[in-house]
């Protein structure tokens, strides 16, 4: 292994073109990356396993081979550390046998002592080794049966199974999220590059060398940082595995809602996998602007709370009805959409100034980690500014003037008991929470909404980029519905769907003016003019 | 008083007896329906019904072959409510299922059962014909009477106001009219080479020539298929093709309604058959032996009925004992109670040939017509022309039992015609064919000089 | 790619059709024939007395295959489930017990009603688990519930009904399981 590992360069839309000569055609691809990046810039998929665009490169899988004309002839190099040089002939397999039995060789290797776990393996569906192997491997098993695969890491977890073959390292336990199996680990060492480079917290490290290569942790240390669960993510094959989606679901199952995590005001892109009406488990979305590929625990996890405690939708008319008693305070929080803003916006509009707005959240905002997370727990802080919304804060001292509060998924009670206690001495407390959370159990009347993940909406980012988000049909009640759809009713016009509200917010924002959910890409939109 | 004294009152007890034939159709419908309904299962290799049993005791359940099954559906019709659709003409609705079946009643009148039985009762010579209406028109008589059961299909068809019924009943129709044509035209010449329209004069004349079988092998073959039309079974069913027009005229009727037409049918057949084996078949002339031969030995012949009987008693116990020793071979779970239940058909069996057997022994042995005397009143002549009869009948019965057969047959045969070929078969080839044979027949009846 | 094939025209006899319609009656009769006097060939059985014979190959309902310690080979690995056509395969996973085998299946059902028995879940079982081979065919329950086979009833079949069947002699009670479970057992380091 290298001692010198440096971030790949990876292509963006200023890129300079150059010309170069793939497979004797000559080609346009940007100029300032690598060569594997760059290939797949003109559609060539290069098979690679250690290779990751957020990741230092490695290079020691070998697998990304292409053959490249050079002063001695043509040389087998390695595509993802080779930077593109105006005028390179490359040969893919396309053109070339010799890469392409040299890239079957190197997959065959790494399949000799890989145990056919495939049908117990939670990363199969979605596995590096088996999409190459579908690619540049299938090739007959030249496996001799008496020898059969053999596990030579880790001695102490050694252990020989009934057909009498050396097996080892099938659970190992590295700390409380993540599960290693010793025998599927192609070595490829993203994870630990990931600890190294991204994490900066050096917990996992390769021993032994070799075929005897095995990834550990220090004597007596665990595995456990914040970002622990990506390196199951970026974990090529099923050596890593969350102890949380161990064995929950076959991926091929899986359904994918691209949406936003709401817990952070980076706004971490996710996809919620579901199944069966239920979120089995959140995964990184890639955007190179926010949050790369990775995803904090807690940004992870935190679909295991999203269908339990929800308040029910009841008893609308009377919260109808308790709006007029006198001057309303509405409080929305982070967790609310663009959509939600608006839909206040109107409300203030039909009661005139009976009502003000006021956003935000009583959590302390922290410093941002440099990886998946702003520090802010007040996600759409941004969009809450956007919209004109007036802080919390001030709320809290004026409490007295107001006769009705409203918090729509604003936990304020729950999020700082203390400084909250000032708005008890609003008499008619109104929650629209999508949990039974303190504040619900504090008001006087608490209405079920949908919760952040089942909603269609628009957040803006601490980073002002406005991010769409999409409902995945989990929702536990189907009498639930989105807060701005509940607003908008309250406000006297109901909106017909997610995207009449953001034409409606529009309106009060002249940044959103002109926008709609299509012309917003799957990694978001950056506003301009707005502040941050 | 004068027409009842011209008669002795024995004449008079049989020429009433001789109405009970009027039944032998519908009493061939038991036969019938099963003959079909296990016929058509083997056909197909399949066992067909056999699964209804009536429960006795020592032998349990007794099925009869699968007889008790049609026993079972006769009930159940029996039984079902019967109802109208709305908006039919009531009157016609109910009245139409009743005429195929009222002529059934009427064709038997005119079918000869037996020869003519002559007999001398005391000092008088008896003369009694062996159809209940012996008219010298009687194959005319016939023909109206088959013709009229149409009636019954065209009325319930138009009376149900439903257009698969409506179209049903115009085929039906159709399909009468163009095969009374055929029928009528091949049956011409039978009649030319009998010179009589009487029933009993074209069989003796086939017992005194040949058989119109042989006499007029084409007319047959002309005559048995229009019949298998007119009846309008399959292959000629499209009247209630059941792709086309769901069951065709009979579609809207239910419970017993649908049992009339249902038993009309097979009673048509069942006349139909009489007919053939009558006009073709030598009707109850028995084969290979005149009626005197017969009469002059009739204890031997009587004798020799009964030895047929008892050996068919004896092949049906045969075929029972094969099976039932296959059956216990098997790991059937119901073959001890199966075994069970054909004991009693052996006993059966075994009694029938031990009855055969003395009664054919003593017809051998006892049977003399010159010592025949009830309290010195000579009735030697009588029972021999009783015999005569009987074994007359049978043989007539067997004779059209083969023929429904053939009904049976054919329609687990053949695939059904198309509407226009039946048409085209009926007008274009069988009436031309029956029109040149009635044209040879005569031509040859005038060369060879019959009458 | 569709086949043609050229139907020889029928020649004049064959297009008077009466001699072919007296060929298939006399086809019919040779069948009625049998059916009357050699009843007992009928190819017909009298059915839920007398049972078909159902060779092994039969695909009839489902059983597990059993380990020689008594657990079912399945290791919940879903390939039943994504191969059935049907989607009458519902399997649930868990952490298995014995330190050697990873995954272990805690639910494992299958929907008869449902199920088309096309055997394309035997043939995608990667460890030999599931198989169709228990010759019953026979379904009969009160409710819909009951047709759907648990785990405990797709295992509880007895080695004595697969004599010649290797595979099956090595679960619990058969004649090979004693020296199944002595390789079974080897000592875990």
């Amino acid at each position: 292994m290298s001692n010198f590992y440096n971030m790949p360069k990876l292509p963006t839309e200023n890129s300079p073109k150059v010309e170069i000569f793939v497979d004797d055609k000559a080609v346009m691809v940007p100029g300032d990356t690598n060569l594997l990046e760059a290939l797949k810039a003109v559609g060539i998929e290069t098979p690679h396993v250690c290779y990751h665009p957020y990741l230092p490169v490695s290079g020691n899988c070998r697998q990304c081979l292409v053959e490249q004309e050079g002063p001695r002839g043509r040389m087998l190099v390695i595509a993802c550390y080779t930077p593109v040089t105006p005028g390179m002939k490359i040969f893919t397999p396309a053109s070339s046998a010799r890469v392409k039995n040299a890239r079957k060789a190197t997959q065959e290797f790494m399949l000799v002592n890989h145990p056919l776990d495939c049908p117990i393996c939670d990363k199969a569906g979605e596995c590096t080794l088996q999409e190459n192997y579908m690619e540049a491997g299938q090739n007959e098993s030249r496996m001799r049966p008496e020898y059969g695969k053999n596990y030579h890491g880790n001695p102490d977890h050694q252990f020989i199974d009934a057909k009498g073959q050396v097996r080892g390292g099938k659970h190992v336990d590295l700390g409380p999220r993540v599960l290693l199996d010793e025998e599927r680990c192609v070595q490829c060492d993203r994870c630990v590059r990931f600890m190294r480079s991204i994490a900066k917290s050096e917990q996992l490290q390769l021993a032994g060398r070799a075929d005897h290569t095995y990834i550990t942790t220090f004597p007596g240390e665990k595995l456990d940082h914040e970002y622990d669960l990506c390196v199951t993510d970026v974990c090529p094959v099923g050596a890593m595995t969350a102890k949380y989606f161990r064995f929950q679901k076959r991926v091929w199952l899986l359904s994918h809602t691209p949406t936003i995590s709401m817990d952070d005001s980076l706004g971490a892109n996710i996809w919620l996998d579901h199944a069966d009406g239920r979120i089995y488990r959140v995964m990184p979305r890639c955007n190179p602007e926010v949050n790369r590929s990775w995803l904090s625990n807690t940004s992870r996890l935190a679909f295991q709370g999203f269908n339990k405690n929800r308040l029910p939708a009841m008893g609308f008319n009377v919260i109808k009805s308790a709006m007029g008693e006198g001057k309303v305070a509405v409080v929305m929080g982070g967790a609310c959409t663009i959509e939600d803003m608006a839909a206040a916006r109107m409300l203030k509009d039909s009661m005139g100034d009976k009502v003000e707005l006021f956003g935000g959240s009583l959590l302390k905002v922290s410093e941002p980690d440099g990886i998946a997370k702003s520090g802010d727990p007040c996600a759409n802080r941004a969009g809450l500014k956007l919209m004109g919304f007036a802080d919390v804060s001030e709320l809290l001292k004026r409490a007295g003037e107001f006769k009705v509060l409203l918090t729509v998924n604003a936990d304020l009670f729950g999020e700082d008991a203390a400084a909250a206690k000032a708005l008890e001495a609003i008499p008619s407390r109104i929650a629209f929470s999508a949990f039974n959370d303190e504040t619900a159990k504090k008001a006087t009347l608490a209405f079920g909404i949908k919760h952040w993940s089942e909603v269609q909406g628009t957040m803006v980012n601490n980073l002002n980029i406005l991010q769409k988000l999409n409902a995945c049909p989990v929702c536990p009640d189907a009498e639930l519905r989105p807060a701005y759809d509940v607003i908008s009713e309250l406000a006297g016009k109901k909106f017909e769907s997610a995207s009449a509200a953001f034409k409606k917010a529009g309106e009060y924002a002249s940044v959103l003016a002109g926008l709609s959910y299509d012309t917003i890409k799957s990694t978001g939109k950056l506003l301009e003019g707005g502040e941050a | 008083m004068d027409i009842i004294e011209s008669k002795t009152w024995i004449e008079w007890v049989i020429t009433i007896a001789k109405f009970a034939f009027c039944f032998v159709p519908v009493l061939y419908i038991l036969l019938l329906i099963p003959m079909e309904r296990r016929g058509a299962g083997f056909m197909q290799d399949r066992q067909g019904p056999n699964r209804s049993y009536i429960k006795i005791p020592y032998f349990g359940k007794i099925r009869l072959f699968g007889y008790i099954q049609n026993m079972c559906d006769g009930t159940k019709l029996f039984f079902k409510e019967m109802f109208a659709p709305a908006g039919v003409n009531k009157v016609l609705y109910y009245v139409a299922p009743a005429i195929p079946f009222a002529i059934v009643f009427l064709s038997p009148c005119v079918i000869p059962w037996f020869g003519p039985m002559v007999f001398d009762w005391g000092d008088k010579a008896v003369r009694i014909p062996g159809s209940i209406i012996d008219s010298d028109v009687g194959v005319l008589l016939l023909m109206g009477f088959s013709s009229l059961s149409a009636f019954g299909a065209i009325l319930a068809g138009w009376a149900s106001k439903s257009k698969y019924t409506f179209l049903g009943a115009l085929r039906t129709s159709s399909m009468t009219i163009s095969y009374e044509v055929c029928l009528g035209l091949s049956l011409m010449g039978i009649l030319l080479l009998a010179g009589s329209f009487n029933l009993t004069d074209i069989v003796s004349w086939q017992e005194n020539h040949v058989w119109g079988i042989v006499a007029q092998p084409v007319a047959f073959f002309c005559f048995l298929i229009a019949s298998i039309a007119e009846t309008g079974r399959a292959p000629f069913d499209v009247a209630e093709g059941e792709p086309e027009l769901v069951a065709g005229y009979h579609t809207e009727y239910g419970a017993m309604q649908f049992g009339l037409f249902y038993m009309g049918e097979y009673s048509h057949i069942c006349i139909n058959s009489f007919l053939i084996a009558t006009l073709f078949l030598g009707g109850y002339a028995v084969p290979f032996v005149t009626t005197e031969t017969m009469q002059a030995h009739m204890g031997g012949s009587l004798a020799i009925l009964c030895g047929i009987l008892a050996f068919l008693a004896l092949a049906f116990l045969h075929m029972l004992h094969r099976y039932s020793k296959k059956l216990a071979a098997t790991q059937q779970t119901h073959r001890f109670e199966v075994l069970q239940e054909y004991k009693l058909y052996k006993i059966c069996g075994w009694a029938a040939v031990v009855v055969f057997v003395v009664l054919g022994a003593c017809a051998w042995f006892l049977f003399n017509p010159a010592n025949m005397a009830i309290n010195g009143f000579a009735i030697g002549s009588f029972a021999t022309a009783l015999g005569t009869a009987l074994i007359h009948l049978l043989v007539l019965v067997v004779k059209s039992v083969c023929f429904c057969w053939v009904w049976i047959w054919v329609r687990w045969t053949l695939p059904r015609f198309r509407y226009d070929h039946v048409m085209h078969l009926g007008w274009k080839i069988i009436l031309n064919i029956a029109l040149i044979n009635l044209v040879v027949t005569a031509v040859i009846a005038k060369l060879v000089g019959g009458n | 790619m569709a086949r043609v094939i050229k139907q020889r025209p029928m020649n004049w006899i064959e297009r008077l059709y009466i001699f072919e319609c007296l060929r298939g009656l006399f086809t019919t009769l040779k069948h009625a024939a049998r059916g009357l006097f050699r009843y007992e060939t009928l190819p017909t059985i009298s059915y839920p007395e007398g049972q078909p014979e159902i060779r092994h190959t039969y695909r009839a309902k489902h059983r597990l295959m059993l380990r020689p310690d008594g657990t079912p080979r399945c290791v919940a690995c879903g390939m039943c489930a994504a191969a059935c056509p049907a989607h009458c395969i519902f399997i649930e996973a868990t952490q298995s017990d014995d330190p050697r085998i990873e995954k272990r299946v805690m639910r494992f059902d299958i929907d008869h009603l449902t199920c088309v028995f096309c055997g394309l879940c035997a043939e995608a079982c990667p460890v030999d688990a599931l198989r169709m081979d228990t010759k019953k065919i026979v379904f009969e329950h009160r409710t819909r519930e009951e047709f759907v086979a648990h785990m405990s009833d797709l295992m509880d079949w007895d080695p004595k009904d697969y004599p010649e069947d290797a595979q099956s002699q090595m679960a619990p009670g058969g004649t090979k399981n004693k020296q199944a479970l002595e390789t079974w057992g080897m000592e875990v380091k």
